[in-house]
C-alpha cells in the first residue's frame, strides 16, 4: 500500500507548530523589540523605536563586555573541572566496585536538588562568621598552625572577588559534575562488549583501553555533554544570583545576570533583548563550532 | 416565635446603634480588595481588619504577598485599563515615582477635602513631615518632594529612620563615650575592634547590588552628599560623597569577617549575636535586640542620635499606602487607608511593635516607656532626610546595577574610591541622558 507523501508532514505538523510557537515566535518578539525603547510594566503603545542604538550601546557598554569576560573564565573553569571530573569518575566507578550503586546515587543527588537551595546551601556553608567551611578551616588552622600561611584560617568567601569567583565555580562543579559522570557512565555501559573483548585480547592495559578505545567510541557522547554543559553555563543565573549576586563589585556578574538585571531591575526590556541576542549568538557559535567536529545526529557510522 | 422576635430586634437595635456611629454607612457592605507585603508591621494591621469591618461595614479581603513579589503583582493589575481589581495598595517609597508616571494611582486631595469622607479628627499635619514627603509626595521641582507642583498620593505606613544602636555595657566596661559624630563614630569603632575580644566596632551591610547603597546613603546625607544635584546632575564623586565612602570603608573594616557580601539580615545577626558593639540603620533593630529569643544583648542596648558630620541626616524608607487609578471603590479606599493610619490605629500598630508613622504616636509616653527607643526616635525625626535618595522613576535602574556594583568594587579593592565613584557617575550620567533629562 502506498502511502500519500504529504502524511508524514501532516504528522510532523503539531510538533513543528509548537516549536514554531514556542520558539520562533518569541525570538521573533525579541529581535522587535531590540530595536524598541519598551519599560517593564508600560503599555506597548509607550514603547520608543531606536533603530540600531541598542546594537551601538551593546558594543560600546563596558559592562556587558566585562560579563562576557566573567562568563568565559567561570565556564572554563566548570567546564574543564566537570568534563575531567565527571569522566574520570565514570571510568572508575564504571565496574562494580563494591557499594557502587550507593556511591552513584549519592552523586547524583546535588543534580535532584533545586538550583535556588543549591545557592543557599553554599552561601550558608560559605558565610564568614557561621559557616561550616570557615569553622573547619579555623579548627584545623589552630590544631595545626603551620597550616595558617596555607589558608586555614578565615576566609571572607563571596566577599573578596577572586574567593567569590572561586566559590561559585566549586558550586557549580558540585552540583552538575554528576550530570557529565551520569551521561559517560551511561556511555560507556553501552560499549559493545566484543570490541572491548577483542581490545584486552590484543594485550591493551587499563590505560590503552581508555584512551584507545573507549573515548574515541564515546566521542559523540562527550561532545554531547559538553556542548549541554556550555549552554547551561550560559545560563546559570539562580545560584550566582543567590550567594554572590554578581559581586563583590561586578567580579561575578556573568553575562545571564547582567541580563537579567538590565530586564528586571534597570526595566529596560528593549535593552535586554538586544543582551539576549547577543548571548543567543555566543551559544549558537559555540554549537556550531562543537558540532563540526561530529554531529551525533548525521553521522552514525562511530556505533 | 418570641425568641426569633427578641433575637430580630436585638439585631435591628444593634444595627441602630452601630449605624448612628458610622459616619460611611453608605459604603456598607463594599467589599475593597488590599494588597500589601507580608511583613510583620503588615501582619499586625492586617489583625486589625475584623474591627475595621464591624466599625464600618466594609468588608476587606486581604491579598498579601511576598515583598519581592508585591510589585508584579500590583503592576499587571494596575495598569489594566478599566476595571481593576485592587482598591489599595502598599509600595515600598522608591517605586511611587514610577506609579505616578504611569497614572496607576490616584492623588489623595479628592478624598481629604470631602467633609463626608474624611473625619475632621484625621489630622494630616500630624504625620511625620519626611515620612509623607518619601512615602506619599510626587511633583514639586525635584519631582519626588515637597513644592508648588506636588500632589499627595499615598499615607505612609510601616515608614523607618535610622538611630544608632549600641552595646550599654561595652561602652561602660571600657568608660566609652557614645560618639555624635563621624568623627567619634569611626574612632570608637576603631578602638573597640582593636581592644574588646571577640567584639568588632560596627556592622554593615555590604553586599553588591541595594544593600551596599544602603548602606552608603545611610552615611552620604550626613556627610552632606546628594546623588542627585538639583538640575538632575548625578555628584556621586563630590568630596562629600568621597568622604562618605571613606567613612563607609572605615566601618566595613571595622565589622566582622565577610560583610562585604553581607544583606540586611547578617548585618542585624552580627549585633544581635553580640559579635558588633554599635549598630547603625534602621531603628526596627531596637525591638529585635528586646526579644531574647532573637538577641543574645537584651537589655544591654542603649540608643543614641544617628552621628552628625557636615549635617545631621537620617534614612526615610519603608512603605505607603494609596489607591489604584483603576479601582472601583475609591472611596471605600480612602476610608480604610484614613482608618488605618488614624491616631487610634497607630498607637495601637505601634504598642504591638510595629512602626508608627504619626509625630502623636512616636512622643506617646505609653509608648515610650515600653519601647525606650522611641525617646531617640524623636529626637532624630527632625533629621530625617526626605530627600535621603532621589525617588525618581528611574531610581531603581541607578541603584543596584550602578551604584551597587561602583560602591561594592571600591569597597572590595577592585577599584579606587575615586575611581569608582568617577565610573559611577559617569554611568548614571548616560542613564539619565538616555531617560530624557538633559533634552531640553
Amino acid at each position: 500500500m502506498r502511502t500519500n507523501r504529504f502524511v508524514p508532514y501532516l504528522f510532523l505538523l503539531p510538533a513543528v507548530a509548537i516549536l514554531a510557537l514556542g520558539l520562533l515566535v518569541p525570538l521573533y518578539n525579541s529581535v522587535m523589540l531590540s530595536f524598541y525603547d519598551w519599560g517593564f510594566g508600560q503599555p506597548w503603545s509607550a514603547r520608543r523605536f531606536l533603530g540600531f542604538a541598542n546594537f551601538e550601546r551593546l558594543v560600546t557598554d563596558p559592562t556587558v563586555w566585562a560579563s562576557v569576560r566573567t562568563t568565559f573564565v567561570f565556564g572554563f573553569w566548570v567546564v574543564t573541572l566537570e568534563m575531567l571530573i565527571g569522566v574520570g569518575l565514570a571510568l572508575l566507578l564504571e565496574k562494580a566496585v563494591r557499594g557502587a550503586s550507593f556511591i552513584r546515587t549519592i552523586f547524583v543527588m546535588p543534580l535532584m536538588i533545586a538550583p535556588v537551595v543549591v545557592g543557599l546551601i553554599w552561601r550558608y556553608l560559605l558565610d564568614a562568621r557561621n559557616g561550616v567551611i570557615n569553622y573547619y578551616l579555623t579548627e584545623i588552622g589552630e590544631a595545626l598552625p603551620f597550616l595558617q600561611a596555607l589558608g586555614f584560617k578565615t576566609q571572607t568567601w563571596l566577599a573578596d572577588p577572586t574567593l567569590a569567583m572561586v566559590s561559585i565555580i566549586v558550586s557549580d562543579v558540585w552540583q552538575w559534575t554528576p550530570f557529565v559522570f551520569m551521561i559517560v557512565l551511561a556511555g560507556l555501559q553501552g560499549l559493545p562488549g566484543d570490541v572491548m573483548e577483542a581490545a584486552f585480547i590484543d594485550g591493551a592495559n587499563w590505560w590503552k583501553m581508555t584512551w584507545h578505545v573507549k573515548l574515541p567510541m564515546l566521542r559523540n557522547i562527550l561532545l554531547i555533554a559538553l556542548l549541554m554543559r556550555i549552554i547551561d553555563v550560559f545560563r546559570a543565573l539562580e545560584v550566582i544570583f543567590i550567594m554572590t549576586g554578581g559581586g563583590p563589585g561586578s567580579s561575578t556578574r556573568v553575562l545571564s545576570l547582567t541580563l537579567f538585571q538590565t530586564a528586571f531591575t534597570s526595566q529596560d526590556l528593549g535593552y535586554a533583548a538586544t543582551i539576549a541576542l547577543l548571548l543567543s549568538v555566543i551559544l549558537i557559535v559555540f554549537s556550531i563550532v562543537l558540532l563540526m567536529f561530529s554531529n551525533p545526529l548525521k553521522d552514525k557510522a562511530d556505533f | 416565635m418570641l425568641r426569633r422576635l427578641v433575637t430580630l430586634s436585638l439585631v435591628l437595635l444593634v444595627g441602630l446603634a452601630v449605624g448612628q456611629s458610622n459616619p460611611w454607612e453608605a459604603y456598607r457592605g463594599t467589599t475593597i480588595v488590599v494588597n500589601w507585603p507580608a511583613t510583620y508591621h503588615f501582619e499586625l494591621a492586617a489583625s486589625l481588619i475584623p474591627q475595621f469591618t464591624e466599625e464600618t461595614g466594609i468588608e476587606v479581603e486581604l491579598d498579601s504577598v511576598a515583598y519581592v513579589n508585591m510589585r508584579d503583582r500590583q503592576v499587571v493589575e494596575i495598569s489594566k485599563p478599566g476595571r481593576g481589581d485592587l482598591d489599595v495598595v502598599a509600595w515600598v517609597v522608591f517605586t511611587k515615582g514610577e506609579y505616578v508616571a504611569n497614572q496607576w494611582i490616584t492623588p489623595l486631595a479628592p478624598f481629604l477635602i470631602n467633609p463626608r469622607l474624611t473625619s475632621p479628627d484625621y489630622d494630616i499635619d500630624d504625620i511625620v513631615p519626611a515620612f509623607l514627603l518619601a512615602g506619599g509626595k510626587v511633583g514639586g521641582t525635584k519631582g519626588y518632594l515637597e513644592g508648588p507642583g506636588a500632589s499627595l498620593y499615598g499615607i505612609p505606613f510601616s515608614p523607618e529612620t535610622s538611630i544608632l544602636s549600641y552595646r550599654t555595657d561595652i561602652f561602660e566596661e571600657y568608660d566609652l563615650e557614645v560618639p555624635t559624630t563621624y568623627d567619634e563614630l569611626l574612632e570608637t569603632a576603631q578602638f573597640i575592634t582593636d581592644n574588646v575580644p571577640d567584639v568588632y566596632g560596627m556592622t554593615t551591610r555590604g553586599s553588591a547590588g541595594h544593600q551596599v547603597v544602603h548602606a552608603w546613603l545611610l552615611h552620604l546625607s550626613p556627610y552632606g552628599g546628594t546623588v542627585l544635584d538639583d538640575d538632575f546632575n548625578p555628584v556621586v564623586n563630590s568630596p562629600e560623597a568621597i568622604a562618605a565612602t571613606y567613612a563607609l570603608k572605615t566601618i566595613l573594616e571595622n565589622s566582622p569577617p565577610g560583610m562585604a557580601a553581607a544583606g540586611a539580615g547578617e548585618q542585624d545577626a552580627a549585633f544581635l549575636q553580640g559579635q558588633s558593639a554599635m549598630y547603625l540603620d534602621r531603628s526596627i533593630v531596637a525591638a529585635e535586640a528586646l526579644d531574647p529569643a532573637k538577641s543574645r544583648i537584651a537589655g544591654n542596648v542603649g540608643y543614641a542620635l544617628h552621628p552628625v558630620q557636615e549635617k545631621c541626616g537620617s534614612e526615610t524608607g519603608g512603605f505607603a499606602l494609596g489607591i489604584p487609578s483603576n479601582s472601583q471603590n475609591q472611596e471605600a479606599a480612602w476610608i480604610f487607608i484614613q482608618w488605618l493610619t488614624s491616631k487610634e490605629r497607630d498607637l495601637e500598630i505601634a504598642m504591638m511593635g510595629g512602626n508608627p508613622t504619626r509625630t502623636s504616636t512616636h512622643a506617646n509616653p505609653e509608648l515610650q516607656a515600653m519601647y525606650p527607643w522611641y525617646a531617640t526616635v524623636v529626637e532624630q525625626l527632625p533629621c530625617a532626610d526626605a530627600d535621603w535618595r532621589p525617588l525618581i522613576p528611574e531610581w531603581g535602574a541607578m541603584n543596584a546595577p550602578i551604584l551597587g556594583d561602583e560602591i561594592s568594587a571600591a569597597l572590595t579593592g577592585q577599584k579606587t574610591i575615586e575611581e569608582a565613584l568617577d565610573s559611577a557617575n559617569e554611568r548614571l550620567r548616560e542613564l539619565l541622558d538616555r531617560a530624557g533629562y538633559y533634552g531640553w
